[in-house]
């Protein structure tokens, strides 16, 4: 006969306030089952747990029903609780009667407190089918794999490099360094952004536990935590990266120009190319979509001029398999495309750029050698607008969300504008001014007061062509009135955006991502670097818009992470896994097709009894299986049980109420 | 259509070949113009077998019984017979190198009243699809339309075609012979028959063979080849390729597939996963 122990919390004033604890606590009592049911202030105070272990003890439960926040938040900690009394910790249910009921239904006690009584019927009810179960260890890789090769990627990689962990850095542009390299100057401290990230490029290429993959791509991530297997392809660069010195003497030569991708487009790169100087690893890659020599097959210049006789043009993508233990996702930020700003110009006027395009132009190896021109006619700007939220915060025509990078970082332009056109003037249209961060409003201060910058509160409405020179038409609301800016080039800040592949990427990793694309964290607060997948990992850009310390510093968190899953030889494993009936099993094997995990197999066994005659049966494998229940689901036999999850209990929930 | 004496030929080549244990076909019913499935085991038996446009079973529904397993059979196929057979194959009930398949390129079945069968009328890929011999000539694939009775159902308020199917659903006699003629409903314990499954009757509000049709119809879905076995099995001429088609509309909806069977090793839309598939519901 079981004997269920039920305990209410009120969660301070979380559950109290909208759901009648004692009544609950009454109406517990009357389940036939349940032998004890009490209230506490706080069932995950120590207190609390002492009243769980004492009362498992004193009335002899059989299982046991905490109702209070969600399982996700405590359950672990009630889970020790039973444990420490001496009860298997799987007999334990958690009905979650905060985020189910007392949040949720705020204006109707009277209802919350039955939905209440509910959840416990029903936890009760499952509680009596709990089998007792054990944790399952399975043996850890450790080695970890960084996706991304940008700030976010490259301090990750080193975190977890430096506590002699192998790692392999993919990343698919030919060289490391991401954004940042891109980046002139820095905010709030004006370093220059190259000078502090290429020793960490370098160090990255001649870290001992860093295994550099560049252009490279991750195909496929089989497996589960600790023991995932990945699927890389290094797309051909068409060099020999063995022998290539890096001279240059091919992309000198090369007689194809190209759009140059690291510098936004402003200039040309030839088809063999090396993105920028410093490059790491500063080898060349040739762009097979416009290379003569590949598409047409004439030219073949690079490899005549090629001292060491590094260029093949026969090479071939290949994929290289990779043995994982841990994944971190980096994969940064792209921005946001400005075209349904239609009242900009945008496209239509070739002195309109964004924000990235500045930046290649005032950054000192950038294509205009540090000096800002207008696209149109070369000149130099004097009157320059900067528009801010251009995409971000902007429900009708972009984002809902704020890119919390352009504040300052329009303030720093407006700063570089000052250093590199010492007679110019920044005109910047905002709507508010977000500087939280140390010496972020200082630095703010600064582009008012050191460079003179008129800021302007006040959205744009049009901008239109006035001779060759553009007129920007806003409000400035703090005066009240219509403004209108006469200007030689005007900088858009357009909004940080996930990029287009990302679901692709969280898709074949099996992460979950919001609607732009920005990967899912575990939780928004205490589980900002984890995915709700086991050992994979989110760092940077990728799973929302952040500033360069903000990166850095949840890279190293992830790293921390990665470091403290690699701490033991094994993984303990909840025993929620599947389990195959063969007596009802088919053998139609739609389990193996479904699981997201390829945790099923399949084996033969006899036909009946002693028979010779063999059929084929499913069989888990519990190592590999994550007990998402795909596989129960799918099963039209139901020969497939999820322990912990079991029919029997959640029929038994369904019936209690 | 009349291929009766080709069948008879190659049936009897098959036995005195002795490539095969059992040939599953057609005969005459003996006291009536219609036809019932015959499983013949011997050369001599082989006159009795017939094929014409009164061939309506689906003789791949007898690969899932005890007596043909792990035999070689020889069997006709039509061209819903045909992609059923493929989804055996697929889901590892029949292995192929025991069959020795006669497909058809069908021209349509009749019905008890002598016009062509609905199914037929609307029949997108009359040809067999997996075969080691083919009679008559193939015509290929055809448009795949919402027929009218479904495409009401279909504009039927959620509430309102709960009551209609309760309705119409309300004479079965849960006599399983729906499953029985079925030849995708081959599980050795089927879901309905196991103990848990009257405990989740006890918590649905459905009637019990409304509950039974709907699991089953769930079941058959992204599966179904439409050639209404089960409505010709039904005692009480349920219209049960309500519940397929209407899968099949909503299956066509969402995932672009309407043809279940069509090659070996595709499962149907349910059992296989896709980037390309909707996934509008994730927040």
């Amino acid at each position: 006969m079981a004997r269920v122990g039920v305990f209410v919390c009120f969660c301070g004033a979380n559950i109290a306030d909208f759901v009648d604890v004692p009544a609950v606590t009454e109406e517990a009592k009357k389940i036939k089952e349940v032998k004890y049911a009490i209230e506490y202030k706080y069932m995950c105070s120590d207190p609390g747990q002492q009243m769980i272990r004492d009362a498992i003890v004193q009335h002899r439960l059989t299982s046991v029903v905490v109702a209070a926040c969600s399982p996700r938040m405590h359950e672990k900690t009630f889970r020790k609780a039973l444990s420490d009394a001496g009860m298997n910790p799987y007999l334990l249910e958690v009905a979650n009667i905060r985020e189910h009921s007392s949040w949720v239904h705020q204006k109707d006690k009277k209802a919350a407190t039955e939905k209440a009584s509910d959840l416990i019927r029903m936890a009760v009810a499952k509680s009596i089918a709990n089998e007792q179960l054990h944790e399952i260890s399975v043996p850890v890789t450790k080695r970890a794999l960084v996706i991304g090769g940008g700030i976010a990627g490259i301090q990750a990689a080193l975190d977890i490099a430096d506590a002699r962990i192998p790692v392999v850095l993919v990343e698919k542009s030919p060289s490391i360094g991401g954004r940042m390299a891109q980046l002139d100057e820095t905010f709030p401290t004006l370093d220059c952004s190259q000078c502090i990230l290429t020793p960490k490029m370098v160090d990255v290429a001649s870290h001992p536990f860093i295994e550099l993959l560049p252009y490279s791509e991750v195909m496929e991530l089989d497996g589960y935590v600790g023991n995932y297997k990945a699927k890389i392809k290094r797309k051909a660069s068409y060099v020999n990266f063995d022998t290539c010195t890096g001279c240059g003497a091919c992309w000198q030569k090369c007689p194809v120009k190209v759009p140059n991708e690291f510098n936004m487009g402003i200039d040309k790169r030839k088809a063999i190319y090396s993105p920028f100087p410093q490059a790491v690893p500063n080898k060349p890659v040739i762009d097979a979509e416009h290379c003569t020599m590949l598409l047409k097959g004439k030219c073949g210049i690079c490899a005549k001029v090629c001292e060491k006789g590094s260029i093949d043009y026969t090479m071939q993508d290949e994929i290289v398999e990779r043995e994982i233990g841990a994944v971190v996702v980096a994969t940064g930020y792209d921005l946001w495309d400005p075209s349904p700003y239609e009242e900009y110009g945008v496209g239509r006027y070739k002195d309109i750029i964004t924000s990235l395009e500045f930046e290649r132009m005032v950054s000192a190896n950038g294509p205009t050698g540090g000096v800002p021109v207008r696209p149109s006619d070369g000149k130099v700007p004097k009157r320059v607008v900067f528009i801010k939220c251009v995409g971000s915060r902007d429900e009708a025509k972009g984002i809902e969300y704020c890119s919390k990078i352009c504040c300052m970082y329009t303030a720093k332009h407006a700063i570089l504008l000052h250093h590199k056109v010492h007679d110019s003037h920044a005109y910047i249209f905002y709507m508010d001014i977000r500087a939280a961060g140390k010496g972020y409003e200082e630095f703010v201060k600064r582009a008012q007061v050191e460079t003179g910058a008129t800021y302007l509160r006040g959205r744009v409405s049009k901008i239109y062509k006035k001779g060759e020179n553009l007129m920007v038409r806003g409000e400035d609301a703090q005066l009240g009135q219509v403004v209108e800016v006469e200007a030689d080039l005007v900088v858009l800040a357009t909004a940080i955006y996930p990029y287009k592949d990302n679901p692709d990427l969280a898709r074949l990793l099996g992460i979950s991502y919001d609607k732009y694309g920005y990967l899912s964290e575990a939780h928004p607060k205490l589980r900002p670097v984890e995915t709700a997948k086991a050992g994979i990992y989110l760092a940077g850009c990728t799973q929302a818009p952040k500033d360069i310390p903000d990166t850095v510093a949840q890279a190293s968190a992830a790293a921390a992470k990665v470091c403290g899953l690699f701490a033991g030889d094994t993984l303990k494993k909840d025993p929620m896994i599947s389990t195959v009936n063969t007596e009802f099993c088919t053998g139609c094997q739609n389990c193996v097709t479904v699981c997201p995990y390829q945790a099923i197999v399949t084996e033969e066994i006899p036909l009946g009894h002693g028979s010779k005659e063999m059929r084929i049966v499913a069989k888990v494998n519990e190592g590999v299986c994550q007990g998402c229940g795909s596989c129960v689901a799918i099963c039209r036999s139901m020969a497939i049980d999820l322990a912990g999850f079991t029919d029997m209990q959640i029929i038994n929930e369904i019936v209690s109420i | 259509m009349d291929y009766t004496k080709q069948i008879q030929d190659i049936a009897g080549r098959l036995f005195s070949e002795g490539k095969i244990d059992i040939f599953i076909g057609y005969r005459n019913t003996g006291f009536d113009e219609n036809q019932v499935p015959v499983l013949i085991h011997q050369y001599k038996d082989v006159d009795q077998l017939l094929f014409t446009d009164k061939s309506v079973f689906n003789l791949a529904n007898y690969l899932k019984y005890e007596h043909t397993r792990n035999k070689r059979v020889g069997l006709i196929v039509k061209g819903c017979d045909s992609r059923a057979l493929n989804l055996m194959l697929t889901e590892s009930q029949v292995k192929r190198e025991n069959l020795y398949i006669i497909g058809i390129a069908c021209e349509g079945v009749v019905n008890e009243t002598g016009e062509k069968a609905q199914n037929c009328v609307e029949c997108m890929m009359p040809d067999a699809v997996v075969y080691d011999e083919l009679l008559g000539s193939a015509t290929g694939k055809r448009e795949y339309q919402v027929n009218a009775d479904i495409r009401e159902l279909d504009e039927k308020t959620l509430t309102d075609r709960v009551e209609y199917f309760e309705e119409i659903f309300e004479n079965c006699i849960r006599c399983n012979a729906c499953r029985h003629s079925c030849p995708l409903c081959y599980c050795a314990k089927c879901c309905i028959d196991q103990e848990t499954a009257t405990l989740f009757h006890g918590a649905n509000t459905t009637s019990s063979a409304f509950h039974a049709l709907m699991t089953w119809s769930l079941h058959l879905a992204g599966r179904c080849v439409d050639c209404r076995n089960c409505e010709k099995a039904c005692p009480i001429h349920l219209p049960l390729h309500l519940l397929h088609k209407l899968n099949e509309k909503v299956i066509y909806e969402n995932f672009q597939e309407n043809l279940a069977g069509m090659t070996e090793g595709d499962r149907g839309a349910f059992y296989k996963y896709s980037l390309s598939d909707p996934d509008d519901f994730i927040l």
